[in-house]
């Protein structure tokens, strides 16, 4: 919980100056004098940014986790370069040309977004999931297995159980990627935190630019912080299956 | 209990075991001894269907271990090795429960259970509730041979389970597997490269070299005169003759003469070894054994040895 407090505390700092008042004070003493972005409208813009954000990285964990599980199974071990490289090229591709190339095949809105955010996710959960699946000692998997427990089990009861905070930093790092990513779906029409951004480029309006930065900055560290609380609560309880097996 | 018939195992190109013929009969503690390298930890892991024949059939119980699933067989076989693998996520008694869990034994059988083998193993209770990161090696050694006897099973498999530990804690721990050998009759398969430990522990030797067997019989057989001399030099080092006596119990060397009434006692279950120590460190050439008439002459006692 104590690694939580600070980037709370930068999400809070940083969403006092995504406000207009707080804009316009920076404005002001930089000499802008340019409108600010309504709270209200920033505010509906926080919420979709935030909706887009997890519609990219939802997928992306589910299928990241899948595959970082697969790839490491012995049946799936063949696949693991594929994977990585699959992974390496969704994250090379910068999110832009994701976009813009999405764009014809889903039209403006939020999905070309979402598309590009999901394939920018999904390398850092492969990677954690497989590192982490990888860390589990050898030893303690040699012993499930001699005692007969089933592959299943020892996926669900020893794996996964001590793997489970580092796929919880990989989760972590594409949430903060995807949520500072978003910002980049305005271009496709997304209405995101991107958008006072945008508008503020057009219309040379800086205090615009900055509180679309802010509030997006804002975002990515809350998003940090509710995830490192959501850690250290679970480090205090492991997991627990009682069941025995269906016969 | 488990016999290996003409049993051959390949790993890639190299063959670890090659047509091995093996009967461990129920109630034994046999010891499987050799060089790195030899097949000895190749062959236990075959009796849980851990390593696949290329050809040869391993049963277990009369039944073909190919036959049957390799989960629901692991679990009616106890297994326990140098490194535990204890699940450092679960307290010492949730690693006890693991197999009567998947088992589904009900709660209270269980707790039982874990109390029971938490005494057999002499560990203090309180112990039940604490993650395996707070044992020393003794104490993870001795949940983890709790954790291979949780279910009850009638064979225990352990691939040098005191390899790792201390030397007084591993004499300690071999005092415990004898005992609990004795209380319980369980068939046990020890993998070991110590060959003091396979002789003192074993009541069946199996000798491997390059994955043949090349000596099986009890203890005192497979370092009489005669025997292969390969045995013969990694069980008895320089002094197999010496190795020998103390495998030979005093009793059976028993002359019908009567000892002399100022002749040194021996203890009951002695050995010819111990009985030949206390003529030397006596200057005397015969004893009395303990509650029994007769006498140990030191002539019959080197007949013996022969």
């Amino acid at each position: 919980m104590r690694r939580a407090w600070p980037p709370l505390l930068l999400a809070l700092l940083l969403a006092a100056l995504a406000a207009p008042q707080g804009a316009a004070l920076l404005g002001g003493a930089l000499g802008e004098a340019a409108a600010p972005f309504p709270a209200g409208r920033l505010a509906s813009l926080a919420l979709t940014h935030a909706g887009l954000s997890l519609a990219g990285v939802v997928p992306a964990a589910l299928l990241g986790i899948a595959l970082g599980i697969w790839v490491t199974r012995p049946r799936g071990r063949g696949m693991r370069p594929a994977a990585d490289a699959l992974a390496a090229a969704a994250q090379s591709v910068p999110p832009v040309v994701v976009v813009a190339l999405a764009v014809p095949a889903f039209g403006f809105g939020l999905w070309p977004t979402a598309l590009a955010l999901l394939l920018y996710a999904l390398m850092p959960v492969l990677r954690a999931t497989v590192a982490a699946l990888e860390a589990v000692p050898p030893d303690v998997r040699a012993a499930a297995e001699a005692i007969g427990v089933p592959p299943a089990r020892i996926l669900a009861e020893v794996e996964l159980p001590l793997a489970w905070p580092l796929v919880l930093d990989g989760l972590r790092v594409a949430l903060v990627l995807a949520v500072a990513t978003a910002a980049v779906g305005a271009l496709a029409g997304a209405a995101t935190l991107g958008t006072p951004i945008v508008l503020g480029l057009q219309n040379q309006n800086q205090v615009m630019v900055v509180q679309g930065a802010a509030a997006t900055a804002a975002l990515a560290f809350a998003a940090e912080g509710a995830l490192l609380a959501v850690a250290g609560r679970r480090q205090g309880s492991p997991a627990r299956l009682d069941a025995p097996l269906p016969n | 209990m488990i016999a290996f018939d003409n049993v051959t195992v390949q790993f890639g190109g190299t063959q670890a075991l090659s047509g091995v013929s093996l009967e461990v009969r129920e109630g034994e503690l046999c010891a499987l001894v050799g060089p790195s390298g030899s097949g000895k930890t190749t062959l236990l892991r075959l009796v849980n269907r851990l390593v696949a024949p290329a050809s040869g059939t391993v049963r277990v119980r009369g039944e073909d271990v190919m036959r049957q699933d390799a989960p629901a067989l692991r679990r009616s076989i106890g297994y326990a090795m140098q490194s535990v693998g204890l699940f450092p996520h679960r307290t010492v008694a949730e690693n006890i429960a693991t197999v009567p869990r998947l088992l589904g034994w009900d709660r209270a059988r269980i707790a039982e259970r874990v109390h029971d083998l938490l005494r057999m193993l002499r560990l203090d209770a309180a112990m039940a509730d604490r993650l395996p990161r707070a044992l020393s090696g003794g104490q993870a050694q001795r949940v983890g041979l709790a954790r291979a006897l949780a279910a009850d099973p009638d064979i225990l498999l352990m691939d040098e389970p005191f390899g790792a530990v201390d030397p007084i804690t591993r004499r300690e721990l071999r005092a415990e597997l004898r005992r609990i050998h004795a209380e319980t009759g369980k068939t046990i398969v020890l993998v070991t490269h110590d060959p003091e430990e396979a002789l003192e522990l074993g009541t069946h030797i199996v000798v491997l070299r390059g994955g043949r067997i090349v000596a099986d019989g009890p203890p005192a057989a497979v370092v009489a005169p005669g025997a292969d001399a390969f045995t013969r030099e990694l069980l008895g080092g320089a002094q197999p003759g010496l190795r020998r006596l103390a495998l030979l119990p005093a009793a059976d060397a028993l002359d019908p003469a009567p000892a002399p009434d100022d002749a040194p006692v021996l203890p009951r279950d002695a050995s010819l070894a111990d009985a030949l120590s206390l003529m030397a460190e006596r200057g005397c050439d015969s004893l009395a054994l303990e509650g029994a008439s007769g006498s140990l002459r030191a002539g019959t006692l080197l007949r013996q040895a022969r």
